[in-house]
């Protein structure tokens, strides 16, 4: 190169290229200042240390969140020379580093979504009682995929589960996660929860779920959502954005599916239910043919008794006719060669008669009329 | 191997199920009907106990790349 002479360009256009060749990518680590964002759209910030500070160029969509001046950052770029505005490195992901610089960005973030509502819970939708095809966003060789397809296999089967296998740590991790939620919701009808986990680690390894990408992206899935990130005692924002939250890949299997020993106990108590039902049916029945018997019997004693009690009318009135009665109350029955007699007209004087008392005949003269 | 998926889902059954809990819970006592229902809903309970102990869940990994 020694004594060519070389144009303000063709001195960029080198030095952009020798770039390229050398350091396509850098990763740069450390203190924000003059953080700023221009037009919505334009980043602008510096890294220093104690010694340097290096100019960096970007666009918002490639920060995790709000930042602030004074946060420890690391920043994956691609240094450049512009042809007017001098050396930046030109961003393609930023990532807070240190728990204090990891829980600024996520209070940071957390207010600003706070206050968009996106963690309301008039949002949270409920999952469907039994998935029929479960969306799992996890890595494949995790420790997480392994526990929660362990406990969903105990709990239930039948269920299809398509797996999406992305980074959960490190600068790819937030846009492959949210590449695989919006993925899973434009297959219309492929899944019907949403899993999106992983297991424990420091606050860098789980960076990537207070990231305002993936929080957003949870937020907005059509698919109902349960996100399971790190342990108990560790909350992201992105479960906050989550219909529902579990503590651990464990327990996200536990409220995603139902357990088959619970569903035999209860398919049990509803065999005894309808055993019951069936047996008070049958009681019914047999109370009502037993009421009817009972009926009947009444029916056939009562009519015997208004018969019994007409037969002993009949037996009076027959007493009253009865001509022994009447002999008994001194009337006598008079008799002439054994017809009876009713008249005075039809006897003459010496016939003779017989009459009949009550307790025997004896024999008479007719002696003459009177 | 898995066994050959169901007809119908555990959830389909167990809406099926609701509808002769709530035939027996209503006042119709025809007793005839009852066996029968009966009968059906005990089939059903079978198949749903039978769903609960064979059926099991298949996982695809998706193939799309989400760099």
């Amino acid at each position: 190169m020694d004594g060519v002479i070389l144009t303000p360009s063709d001195f960029v256009a080198l030095l952009n290229q020798t770039l390229e060749i050398a350091y396509p990518l850098v990763i740069i680590e450390g203190e924000l200042s003059n953080f700023r964002v221009s037009k919505n759209r334009w980043l602008y910030f510096d890294l220093q240390d104690e010694a340097s500070s290096v100019k960096f160029f970007g666009t918002v969509f490639s920060l995790p969140g709000p930042l602030e001046d004074g946060m420890v950052v690391q920043v994956v770029g691609a240094p450049r020379l512009h042809p007017r505005f001098g050396f930046s490195v030109n961003v393609q992901s930023v990532m807070p580093r240190g728990e204090g610089s990891i829980k600024k960005a996520a209070d940071l973030l957390r207010a600003k979504l706070e206050k968009e509502g996106l963690f309301a819970l008039e949002r949270k939708r409920p999952l469907p009682a039994i998935p029929q095809a479960i969306g799992l966003i996890t890595a494949a060789n995790s420790a997480a995929y392994k526990d929660f397809t362990k406990i969903m296999d105990e709990r239930w089967g039948g269920i299809e589960v398509y797996l999406a296998d992305v980074y959960v740590q490190g600068a790819q991790a937030p846009q492959q996660i949210v590449n695989a939620i919006e993925y899973l919701n434009r297959q219309p009808g492929l899944a019907d929860l949403l899993v999106l986990t992983r297991g424990g680690g420091s606050a860098e390894d789980l960076a990537a779920f207070n990231d305002e990408r993936v929080v957003r992206a949870v937020a907005a899935s059509r698919i109902p959502t349960l996100v399971a990130i790190g342990h108990e005692v560790d909350l992201s924002l992105a479960e906050l954005a989550a219909d529902v939250r579990a503590s651990t890949p464990t327990n996200a299997a536990q409220l995603a599916v139902p357990s088959r020993s619970e569903a035999s106990t209860e398919l049990k108590a509803v065999s005894s239910v309808l055993h019951n039902a069936l047996e008070r049916g049958v009681e019914t029945e047999s109370r009502k043919v037993g009421e009817g018997r009972e009926y009947l019997t009444s029916q056939v004693f009562s009519l015997f008794d208004s018969l019994k009690t007409e037969l002993s009318g009949t037996r009076k009135l027959i007493h009253i006719f009865d001509p022994r009665a009447a002999l008994k109350r001194g009337y006598a029955i008079i008799s002439k060669g054994g017809r009876h007699i009713s008249s005075a007209r039809d006897l003459k004087k010496g016939e003779r008669l017989g009459i009949q008392l009550a307790d025997g005949t004896i024999g008479a003269t007719v002696t003459g009329r009177e | 191997m898995a066994k050959a998926k169901p007809t119908k889902t555990y959830q389909e059954m167990a809406q099926e199920l609701a509808t002769y809990i709530g035939w027996f819970e209503s006042d119709s006592v025809n007793l005839d009907e009852a066996i029968a229902k009966y009968e059906q809903a005990m089939k059903l309970l079978e198949e749903m106990e039978n769903y609960l102990k064979t059926a099991q869940n298949k996982i695809t990994k998706i193939k799309a790349k989400f760099e």
